[in-house]
């Protein structure tokens, strides 16, 4: 579940930065130069566009790694 | 030059433009994109490719001299800021900007020494938040206390933009309030102004209504519920980072401020050139004749015509001057103008004329130089795409705009343009504000009504008779072959037979034509009469008498017996002879003779039959004036 997640994740990641960004479960924001506040934003909006859902006010915040942003990704998935 | 209607491309052909290093077909693309993004993440992108092309060197042309901009309010300002730099950039209009600390607006402006003022802007836009537009007592308060507090709030920030206007000499863009989409407090919001939906409306009618020219509304409450109140709110992005609403809805107010401040900087439009076959008719005038184009109440498409040069003709309202260049022969191409009865337009409503065969950036120039006008201030539209380009090519200075394919939506494409949006400055010049003035007088002319009577008077109605022409004959023929309810023998007829009746010296035939002070009606009734002239004194024998049911209760029927009777006695019958045919459909008109005074002769199942004796004839007095009648005569 959490490669299949991530290997869409590197579909949208393609998309939204303009650097080629290799998306593994270990990435984290800060490893990556693009990846400020306000691309977070719009990565985010490009998420829930994908996948059809929608993140609860704080979580994404909380989560540490792509790793992470996937497993929270899928339990969206089931209760959506 | 402004491409809006060239094919967009994707995000990767962006990408590659960037890598490959084509700047010129980069920040044309751009342009386009930009102007057609209506999503935050696709403007976001848009914005982030611009800026990563600057950082390798990639030179826009600017237009103008960068304009200082400065942005602050009770939100967070970041993306809001990053969309307006980026579509302000795209447009040829790049700015310096300064961005306010969140929800420190109030103490940047009334602090002097704040690095707002230091930044010396020329342009403020200020976004306050809606959570602070609220009434704070309850809803069945009385009503002034609602009224006291929406002044209260209006007063605040109009006097916050008076003092930062005094201060710094700069322009102010003022978001107004979102309005809720929640449902809460259910249908009793509408009952009281203390509901927020309804109090927040009251202080956008406030703000509006009592702004200084210096202060530019941005419109979120229109914005909002053009985008839908559902999509434009979200809680979510007001907890985790502030921001002022929906990520999309961000791109709908970056984009109108950027249209305000562009407006500031960038002198209005002032002239309209309209190409003919296609845009402002169906059809070419020149293979099509007169009688073949479409414009008007016989098809839909002539309708959309007809409603497009209304919204053209409406135009002239605002101060825009109207003018043609076609490829046509002159003589064909003013023979509309002059003769078909549907056209909104007329020749006296264009300042100048360019029909022939020179191309159209000649025209466009020669329209220039008679106008003494320079060509930046014209906008030309035409549905060929092929002369857009040129124009687009050889008068770059000309906006130009393509239209269709469906003239449906003419009126939209031009609307949504925004070259001709009127402002503050343009509508408040001292003619209008006379001629207004004129008008408010005559207003009060117009009598309240409490009968039916009193009503059609108010209704200022017009009708307009004649005999049967060759340019009504298409729609003359649909009304023959449509109306079923008010037509008295449902007899139908095709085109050629229509016209053959044109000049039939047995025949008198005409149509009539209905307006009101709100609107034309175009034509909705026929008579086809035959002329007996066999027995010792002629009859005039009804054959078709019908009507659009739109102009029912008019007294459209009393004026076309009036009519009728009129042309019996020029051609000096003595008795006027009606049939009645019933149908499914048309009892409306079972007793139409009767009620106009008719005798009846005989009556079956399938056939009445009704006599009128001249000499006992005594015209209805109708509440249409009557502008003209069959065969030319007032």
């Amino acid at each position: 579940m959490q490669s299949e997640i991530i290997g869409r994740l590197q579909n949208i990641f393609d998309d939204v930065f303009l650097e080629p960004v290799v998306v593994t479960p270990q990435l984290s924001a800060h490893e990556v130069e693009e990846w400020d506040s306000l691309i977070q934003i719009s990565l985010l909006v490009s998420i829930e566009k994908a996948f059809g859902i929608r993140f609860r006010v704080g979580e994404v915040e909380a989560t540490r790694n792509v790793g992470e942003l996937a497993d929270l990704i899928a339990r969206r998935l089931e209760n959506s | 030059m402004m491409t809006r209607d060239s094919k967009l491309v994707t995000n990767d052909v962006l990408k590659k433009l960037l890598a490959e290093g084509k700047p010129d077909l980069l920040w044309q693309h751009l342009l386009c994109r930009s102007q057609a993004a209506t999503s935050f993440d696709d403007l976001f992108l848009l914005s982030r490719i611009r800026k990563k092309a600057i950082a390798q060197g990639f030179e826009a042309t600017p237009t103008a001299e960068n304009l200082r901009l400065a942005m602050i309010g009770a939100c967070s300002l970041y993306p809001l800021h990053e969309l307006v730099d980026h579509l302000l950039s795209v447009a040829g209009s790049p700015a310096e900007l300064f961005t306010g600390e969140f929800d420190a607006y109030v103490t940047e402006i009334l602090n002097e020494s704040s690095g707002l003022y230091d930044f010396k802007p020329q342009v403020v836009v200020i976004v306050p938040t809606e959570r602070r537009c609220k009434y704070l007592g309850h809803l069945a308060d009385p009503r002034e206390h609602f009224e006291m507090e929406a002044v209260r709030i209006r007063s605040e920030l109009l006097d916050l933009c008076q003092i930062l206007h005094q201060r710094s000499g700069a322009e102010i863009v003022l978001c107004n309030f979102k309005l809720p989409a929640y449902f809460d407090p259910g249908p009793y919001r509408t009952r009281t102004l203390g509901s927020d939906w309804n109090f927040r409306k009251l202080v956008n009618l406030e703000l509006g209504l009592n702004a200084p020219p210096y202060v530019h509304i941005c419109d979120v409450e229109f914005l909002s519920s053009r985008r839908g109140g559902l999509m434009s709110s979200d809680e979510r992005a007001w907890l985790e980072s502030k921001q002022p609403c929906a990520p999309d809805l961000m791109v709908d107010i970056a984009k109108e401020i950027t249209h305000v401040v562009r407006a500031l900087r960038i002198g209005p439009k002032k002239v309209l050139i309209l190409d003919l076959d296609n845009t402002i008719w169906g059809g070419i005038v020149g293979d099509d004749g007169v009688e073949g184009i479409e414009i008007g109440g016989t098809s839909p498409r002539g309708e959309a015509f007809r409603a497009f040069q209304e919204y053209v003709l409406s135009l002239t309202e605002r101060g825009v001057l109207l003018a043609v260049c076609s490829k046509n022969d002159y003589d064909k191409a003013i023979e509309p103008f002059e003769k078909h009865p549907e056209m909104a337009l007329r020749l006296d409503h264009f300042v100048s004329f360019k029909a022939n065969w020179n191309p159209k950036p000649d025209n466009l120039r020669l329209i220039a130089d008679e106008l003494h006008l320079g060509l930046d201030s014209f906008v030309f539209l035409d549905d060929d795409p092929v002369e857009i380009d040129i124009v687009r090519e050889f008068t770059p200075e000309v906006s130009a705009i393509l239209v269709g394919p469906d003239p449906s939506d003419y009126v939209k494409q031009l609307q949504e343009a925004r070259l001709f949006e009127p402002s503050n400055i343009t509508l408040e010049d001292s003619q209008r504000t006379q001629k207004y003035k004129q008008e408010s007088l005559r207003k009060r002319d117009v009598p309240s009504f409490t009968d039916l009577s009193s009503y059609l008077a108010s209704l200022k109605m017009t009708g307009t008779i004649s005999e049967f022409r060759s340019v009504d004959v298409p729609r003359i023929t649909q009304l023959i072959n449509k109306s079923n309810q008010f037509n008295v023998t449902t007899r139908r007829r095709t085109e050629s037979e229509i016209t053959r009746l044109i000049d039939d010296q047995n025949r008198v035939s005409f149509s009539v034509r209905l307006s009101d002070r709100f609107g034309d009606y175009g034509l909705t009734g026929v008579v086809i009469g035959a002329i007996d002239r066999s027995a010792p004194a002629a009859i005039l024998e009804i054959d078709t008498w019908l009507m659009s049911c739109r102009v029912l209760n008019r007294q459209v029927e009393e004026e076309m017996m009036n009519e009728i009777a009129r042309l019996a006695e020029k051609h000096s019958c003595t008795e006027i002879m009606g049939v009645y045919i019933p149908t499914a459909k048309n009892q409306l008109v079972r007793n139409l003779y009767p009620r106009m005074g008719f005798q009846k002769l005989t009556e079956t199942e399938t056939y009445s039959q009704f006599s009128y004796e001249l000499k006992t004839f005594k015209p209805f007095q109708t509440r249409i004036e009557i502008v003209r009648r069959a065969y030319d005569a007032k």
